[in-house]
């Protein structure tokens, strides 16, 4: 990784000595904010790479009226150290705009900052609805979806299956606790009916209380609000008690390491994530090639895609109306029909991007298969309990 | 040990090396890139290593030892210097607070672990307590911001009651077990407690003092500073009143009695000390200091929430005070500096910077298992061998 650095530099210097014209671009500095460090750096390493991709497309391409400087920082996933980051992005004039912010906790606690010294940030990744809507900050937008459109359209989408009861599980973190709060309230407002609903702890491993619980209610849905380690977990558990409820969960399981840690079981479980997926998109098969063809070591990971989405925006905007942080403000007021590889990106007064998709996912022979696609939606396999 | 007959030393060693520090500072800080970061850190190991062989250290350490009064206003200057140099670069500045915030934090927990030997592995949750008063009360209440400080350390100290019983009944690795429990009970209260924000925390007001809005840009004629230097001098004022307090307490008889009861607690006890009464002291002491600064971290930063203070944060703070020395305040504030400042510039490193500056820590207690600076030997000092006195 550091010598591939290494020799991408010498060859961008030579590059650069070589091609005289190149001399003649403004240096302009963007910024990336995430956690590389910590529980949840596999996310922030796959945002920070396709960051990285964006700008390195954009320095590639002859057209481009600037050469970008991307600075990457780390928020650790933790409020202080964010602040600290976006005191330092914010602080730095040269720096003109950021994508930031995969932790929820983190982005909420930023915002002032950016607000303060006026930088205009592009959240990838944080779900909480607050960091768009709790605030009338022009510098805070966000291309992925909040964690209440994805429950608006997985509780409808459940009900319409027929499902009538369920039995809700969620951590709690600021994430499942979230999940649970606007899954419950979108599932009543469709008629759905909960029948118990338990807190666990983070890392718990022994659900058994719980689980007989919600057995003896006899629901027609396990739903689970958290992320893949325990989601794993459960689903094992479930089975070792004897639940036959049909298992659904959040955007937090979609994972490769979900399957390969259920096994079999994990056969018909339902989840929803933000975003079209990647492969459906005219542009998303040309950024998995690209995105491999650059060589990085780890994978673009579930929110990468969106950090690229991110930084391209921000680039875009740069170079129609320059490198000037009120520029670009104002720019970003009115962003709509945005083209990007996960779909159209059209900003509301608050930032927040209100043309998300959401796709539903379904777990076919160890694969996570949008529901469209899928044998189950075709009629040709069963879900349970139905 | 000062011998009567030894004559004094000169101020002017110490005062050089303060110049010398603070310059360095300014350099490191505002180094912004790879090359310059790494070879200023090179550059002062390597320095440090020439100075100790020429025994220059030990003439700084004697001429700070022999004038501390004037060497800590010189120290306090070169800070207040090294802050106005960045007026206007608000992150510097920054890091800078959370450098003084941090120093008073961990005086507090040298208090516990230095002078008695209290392992506290809590420092984190007690700081938290400071910041969640601080957030609560600046919502809900019309107090004033300097008394919802002190109200932060006060409730940090009673907290402290609470695991009072089983630290004191405990000894060793059973009472640091204690603390251990205390951190992680307290994170997740925090977690599940939903009247104090949860998981997602909490928004706390910025500091006012008696109208003066402190994070607002300072305007002062034709000067114009960032709003947190008016942050910084109330930080650093605290921190200059904790290290007061801390080294007047490691000079008087109630240091004298903590340094017994840490060395020897049978032998103390055989010679009349009251053991409880000197770990409560001190226990209670330290966690108000820690109470206290986090208050005020809480206005300075804007927002909190548990994830700020897990085990793992304790487990830093700690650190500090061992990597600074044991009891040593001026190696407290040291070390501050470093586990503060060195990861924040090694963040061209990425996701390796932890990894560098784990193996930094290492490398400095392995060639310095006592610490930076390790607390020298009590110097009993007769009031006629004061400086002035005589």
């Amino acid at each position: 990784m550091k010598l591939n650095k290494r020799i991408g530099l010498t060859l961008g210097l030579l590059l650069i000595i070589l091609a005289g014209p190149a001399w003649a671009k403004e240096k302009v500095q963007v910024a990336f904010i995430g956690p590389l460090t910590g529980g949840v750096s596999a996310i922030g390493v796959g945002g920070r790479n396709s960051a990285d991709l964006a700008v390195r497309l954009r320095n590639a391409d002859p057209k481009a009226k600037y050469e970008y400087e991307l600075v990457v920082l780390d928020d650790e996933c933790k409020p202080n150290t964010g602040v600290q980051v976006a005191t330092k992005a914010a602080a730095d004039k040269k720096i003109i705009a950021a994508a930031a912010h995969y932790c929820s906790v983190v982005a909420l606690a930023g915002v002032d900052v950016y607000h303060k010294f006026g930088l205009p940030i592009v959240v990838w990744g944080a779900v909480h609805p607050d960091i768009t809507y709790g605030n009338d900050y022009k510098e805070i937008h966000r291309v992925n979806g909040t964690m209440i459109n994805q429950n608006e359209v997985a509780a409808k989408f459940v009900k319409e299956l027929g499902y009538k009861t369920w039995v809700n599980l969620y951590d709690t973190t600021d994430y499942g606790k979230g999940m649970n709060e606007y899954f419950s309230k979108y599932l009543t407002a469709n008629g759905g009916k909960i029948l118990g609903s338990f807190g666990v702890t983070a890392d718990q491993q022994d659900f058994t209380a719980e689980l007989t619980q919600a057995k003896k209610l006899d629901p027609d849905v396990i739903w689970f609000g958290g992320l893949t380690p325990l989601g794993v977990r459960i689903r094992l558990q479930m089975e070792k008690l004897g639940l036959t409820s049909q298992f659904q969960s959040c955007s937090g399981i979609i994972s490769d390491a979900y399957v390969t840690g259920t096994g079999e079981l994990a056969e018909g479980t339902i989840a929803f994530r933000e975003g079209e997926p990647v492969e459906h998109l005219p542009g998303g098969k040309w950024f998995m090639e690209e995105y491999n063809k650059a060589g990085y070591s780890e994978a673009p990971d579930a929110f990468g895609p969106f950090a690229f989405v991110a930084m391209n925006l921000i680039l875009d905007t740069i170079e129609e109306v320059g490198p000037k942080r009120k520029a670009v403000v104002k720019r970003m007021e009115n962003i709509k029909d945005y083209k990007s590889i996960v779909g159209a990106v059209t900003f509301d007064e608050h930032g927040q991007n209100i043309s998300p998709a959401i796709t539903k996912y379904v777990v076919q022979d160890g694969q996570w298969v949008p529901w469209q696609d899928s044998e189950y939606a075709a009629g040709k396999r069963q879900l349970k309990r139905r | 040990m000062s011998e009567p007959s030894r004559t004094h030393a000169s101020l002017l060693p110490s005062v050089a090396a303060v110049l010398a520090g603070a310059v360095y500072m300014v350099f490191f800080l505002a180094g912004e890139s790879q090359m310059v970061v790494f070879g200023l850190l090179v550059g002062a190991v390597l320095a440090l290593a020439a100075f100790k062989h020429w025994r220059v250290l030990d003439a700084v350490g004697q001429s700070a030892r022999d004038h501390q009064g004037p060497f800590s206003i010189v120290v306090v200057a070169a800070v207040a210097a090294v802050c106005l140099y960045f007026y206007d670069d608000a992150f510097v500045l920054f890091l800078l607070g959370t450098v003084l915030v941090y120093v008073l934090t961990c005086l507090g927990l040298n208090i516990q672990f230095g002078f008695v030997g209290v392992m506290n592995f809590a420092g984190a949750s007690f700081f938290g307590v400071g910041c969640y008063t601080a957030a609560v009360l600046t919502k809900h209440t019309a107090l004033p911001h300097l008394l919802i400080i002190v109200l932060g350390g006060l409730l940090a100290a009673l907290l402290g009651f609470v695991i009072l019983i089983p630290v004191l009944k405990t000894r060793g690795h059973y009472a640091a077990l204690v603390t251990i429990a205390f951190a992680l009970l307290f994170k997740t209260f925090l977690e599940v407690n939903d009247t104090l924000g949860g998981p997602q925390g909490l928004k706390a007001a910025g500091l006012n003092l008696f109208g003066w809005d402190v994070g607002r840009d300072i305007a002062i004629g034709d000067f114009e500073g960032s709003f947190y230097l008016g942050y910084i001098a109330v930080i650093l004022l605290l921190a200059i009143l904790g290290f007061i307090m801390a080294r007047r307490m490691e000079d008087s008889w109630i240091g004298l009695n903590m340094d017994a009861v840490r060395l020897d607690e049978t032998v103390s006890a055989c010679f009349g000390q009251s053991i409880p009464r000197w770990k409560i002291t001190a226990f209670t002491i330290g966690n108000f200091y820690c109470g206290v600064a986090g208050a005020f971290y809480a206005m300075m930063l804007g927002y909190i929430a548990p994830t700020n203070f897990t085990f793992g944060d304790s487990l830093i703070l700690l650190s500090i005070v061992i990597l600074g020395g044991l009891g040593s305040l001026w190696g407290t504030v040291v070390a501050t500096g470093i586990v503060i400042i060195i990861p924040e510039k090694f963040q061209v490193l990425q996701e390796y910077r932890f990894l560098l500056f784990s193996a930094l820590v290492i490398a400095i207690l392995l060639f310095r298992p006592q610490g930076l600076l390790p607390r020298p030997l009590r110097g009993y000092r007769t009031l006629k061998s004061l400086p002035g006195k005589s």
